[in-house]
């Protein structure tokens, strides 16, 4: 009698482990087996130029194609399937995937189908072989007797929690195992004992779990209504197409060029040093606005254009000399207004010349006077030397101006440059690239480098090729500059590159239809959008440039 | 049972090199490929109508056509093209297409066995 309950328990517990096991373990290249029950039945097929995935699911097959080397979506495809009902044309449904009825998919096991692809000029067929599962087994006759308490329901809430990875779940299962033993040997004759504790056990075994929402899937054969992106125990990722879709995955073929070595230096943007100027008085003097007022930071200004008026400052021994001059002046004008006085009065006993010159005097005399009164008034003008934009402004009316003090500074935003230090001395091509913290890019032109050093770099200077976009002056960015030497490798978009759970960098390389492997790899830097892998990587495989970096956070 | 390991490690083989799509040359001057996991299919087209498929075992050794059925999916000239193939003795595999089909054709072909089972051979 002690052998029945037993046997029984552990037949439960035997059934309800198989599914656990099933989506362990997998051969890289090798179509991967279900990843759980929970994933309904599919079949992938490619060719060198659409891959596509089928799923069967409510009695219809969808399809989703997509080119093979870039990942993207087809969606004005004709698609025909060769099954075992005929020939079927699978229609669009709307959502970028194609569907088809398919009655035949309620009978288990292989299905084999030819699919014909036509689209982009191209016509390719491509074969699958789809394997729906058996419809879900009966319980064993031996676990008959309580089967009424593991039926349905429950039997499919435990393979979830097991598919899961709730390992509590196991423990759970032992204990109420144990319990449900020792409890159906006092009890003798009453063996269902053990699946109510066993039952029981469970549900006391995680409550957080236990309300986490997903469907329950009742047997394999009907799917849940959509397919969840998984990370299995050796790191690859299974990401169904929708899935992939919703995500925008894009893959690039790998190929091994020669690319130029570069070199990654600090850099910050400068204004082009033709195209700044610096607005300055040159006489101490007092700033005055000119009519229409100061102009404003960020206002653009013309070379030419008055910005400020300086009215100089007398200091007071200047101011002394100057009363001297204006007396001298003024005594001089005297004297020479009654000289010529005279010799008007005697014209006919002098030389005509002797009044002429004196006329001659006195006008030279008076202009002088008049300047040395306007050059106390005249203010200094102070001109925008190059067109742009007011980039700072120091003016303050009624300010005292030194001389060499800079009022405004002005910078076209159109002509800016880069300047970046170069700890090493290299032989720069033309072409290099600035990357910005925010990522943006920059195209850059080498200009120049410097030869005396400055903490312990020389300066090199780039200008900056087409638009710039929103820079200013004393931003900071990387320069990638190209050195005229040379290096084999594979070219991959920074994004591509993400960190491993380890720090490593990896790359998700994709193998199957829907699993992306990661791969570990050495990168160097190529250019500001690009690094170069030298090694673990080789050519012809399929690397996610795009929406590498949510493929990493699937768990 | 030998022969069931080396099918299977046949096909996990060529599930390996399955993007590389590597046809062998067969003995009939064709292309010879996987039907399934048992079967291998050498389709010889010449650039006639005619299409002949000789059927082998995992071994490449030839077996007879007798109670085999199929269906060739091709691609010819940028079309496809579908029609039966029947027994016609040995180990061949015998259809007729509406075009002429030129040596090297693309497609697919699906073979059902006595037993029932639809294999497909991709060429």
């Amino acid at each position: 009698m002690t052998i029945r309950p037993f046997l029984a328990s552990l037949l439960l517990c035997l059934t309800l482990a198989a599914p656990a096991t099933a989506h362990e373990g997998h051969d890289h290249g090798a179509p991967p087996p279900p990843v759980s029950a929970t994933i309904a039945p599919r079949a992938d097929a490619s060719s060198e130029d659409f891959e596509l995935v089928m799923v069967a699911r409510d009695g219809r097959l969808q399809i989703y194609l997509d080119t093979f080397r870039g990942n993207e979506p087809v969606t004005d495809a004709a698609i025909e399937i060769d099954g075992p009902e005929g020939t079927v044309k699978a229609e669009p449904d709307g959502s970028g995937a194609y569907v088809l009825p398919a009655p035949w998919l309620a009978m288990a096991g292989d299905h084999a189908l030819a699919v014909t692809v036509q689209a982009r000029g191209m016509v390719d067929v491509l074969t699958a072989t789809l394997t729906m599962p058996a419809p879900a087994v009966a319980p064993p006759p031996s676990a008959g007797r309580w089967g009424s308490f593991i039926d349905g329901a429950l039997a499919a809430d435990l393979r979830h929690r097991i598919s899961d990875g709730a390992w509590t779940v196991y423990g759970a299962v032992a204990a109420a195992f144990a319990a449900g033993f020792l409890l159906a040997l006092l009890l003798r004759r009453r063996p269902a004992a053990a699946a109510l504790v066993l039952a029981l056990g469970l549900a006391g075994a995680d409550p957080g779990h236990a309300a986490s929402p997903g469907p329950a899937p009742a047997g394999a054969a009907a799917a849940a209504p959509r397919d969840l992106a998984q990370r299995f125990p050796d790191g690859a990722v299974f990401v169904p197409k929708p899935t992939q879709r919703i995500l925008a995955i894009r893959t690039l073929f790998t190929e091994e060029n020669t690319h130029p070595r570069s070199v990654e230096m600090p850099g910050r943007v400068i204004p082009d040093p033709n195209r700044a100027g610096s607005v300055q008085a040159s006489v101490a003097g007092r700033l005055l606005p000119p009519p229409g007022g100061f102009p404003r930071l960020g206002a653009r200004v013309a070379a030419g254009d008055l910005l400020a008026l300086v009215q100089p400052a007398i200091n007071s021994a200047d101011a002394t000399t100057q009363q001297q001059q204006a007396r001298e002046l003024d005594q001089q004008i005297t004297l020479v207004e009654r000289r010529l006085e005279r010799l008007r009065q005697i014209q006919s006993v002098v030389a005509r010349a002797q009044i002429e010159d004196a006329e001659l005097e006195l006008s030279g005399l008076r202009i002088r006077r008049a300047n040395l009164d306007r050059a106390q008034r005249e203010p200094e003008r102070l001109v925008a030397p190059v067109g742009g934009v007011i980039a700072s402004a120091q003016a303050i009316a009624g300010q005292i101006a030194d001389p060499g003090t800079a009022v405004f500074f002005i910078i076209d935003p159109d002509a800016l440059w880069v300047e970046a230090l170069s700890y090493d001395v290299h032989a720069f091509a033309g072409k290099a690239s600035g990357r910005m913290a925010d990522g943006a890019m920059l195209r850059l032109l080498h200009r120049g480098s410097g030869l005396a050093d400055r903490n312990q770099a020389v300066p090199v200077q780039f200008s900056i090729e087409g638009e710039g976009g929103a820079l200013r002056p004393g931003q900071l960015l990387t320069v990638l500059a190209r050195s005229t030497q040379e290096r084999r490798g594979i070219a991959l978009p920074r994004t591509a590159v993400v960190r491993g759970a380890n720090g490593q960098a990896i790359v998700y390389e994709h193998g199957n239809a829907e699993r992306f492997v990661p791969r570990e790899i050495r990168v160097e830097p190529l250019d500001a959008a690009r690094v170069l892998a030298v090694s673990g990587l080789g050519p012809g495989r399929r690397i996610v440039v795009q929406g590498a970096e949510l493929l990493n956070q699937i768990r | 049972m030998t022969r069931w390991t080396a099918a299977a490690l046949a096909l996990m083989l060529t599930a390996g090199i399955a993007l590389a799509h590597e046809a062998r040359q067969g003995p009939n001057g064709g292309k010879v490929v996987d039907a399934g996991t048992q079967y291998h299919a050498e389709l010889v087209a010449k650039g006639t109508p005619e299409v002949v498929v000789h059927m082998s075992d995992a071994n490449d050794k030839p077996i007879p056509a007798d109670g085999f059925r199929a269906t060739a999916i091709l691609v010819v000239g940028g079309q496809t093209v579908r029609f039966p193939l029947q027994p016609a003795g040995g180990s061949r595999l015998v259809g007729t297409s509406p075009v002429a089909v030129p040596a090297g054709v693309r497609g697919a072909v699906q073979i059902t066995s006595p037993q029932g089972a639809t294999v497909q051979a991709r060429f």
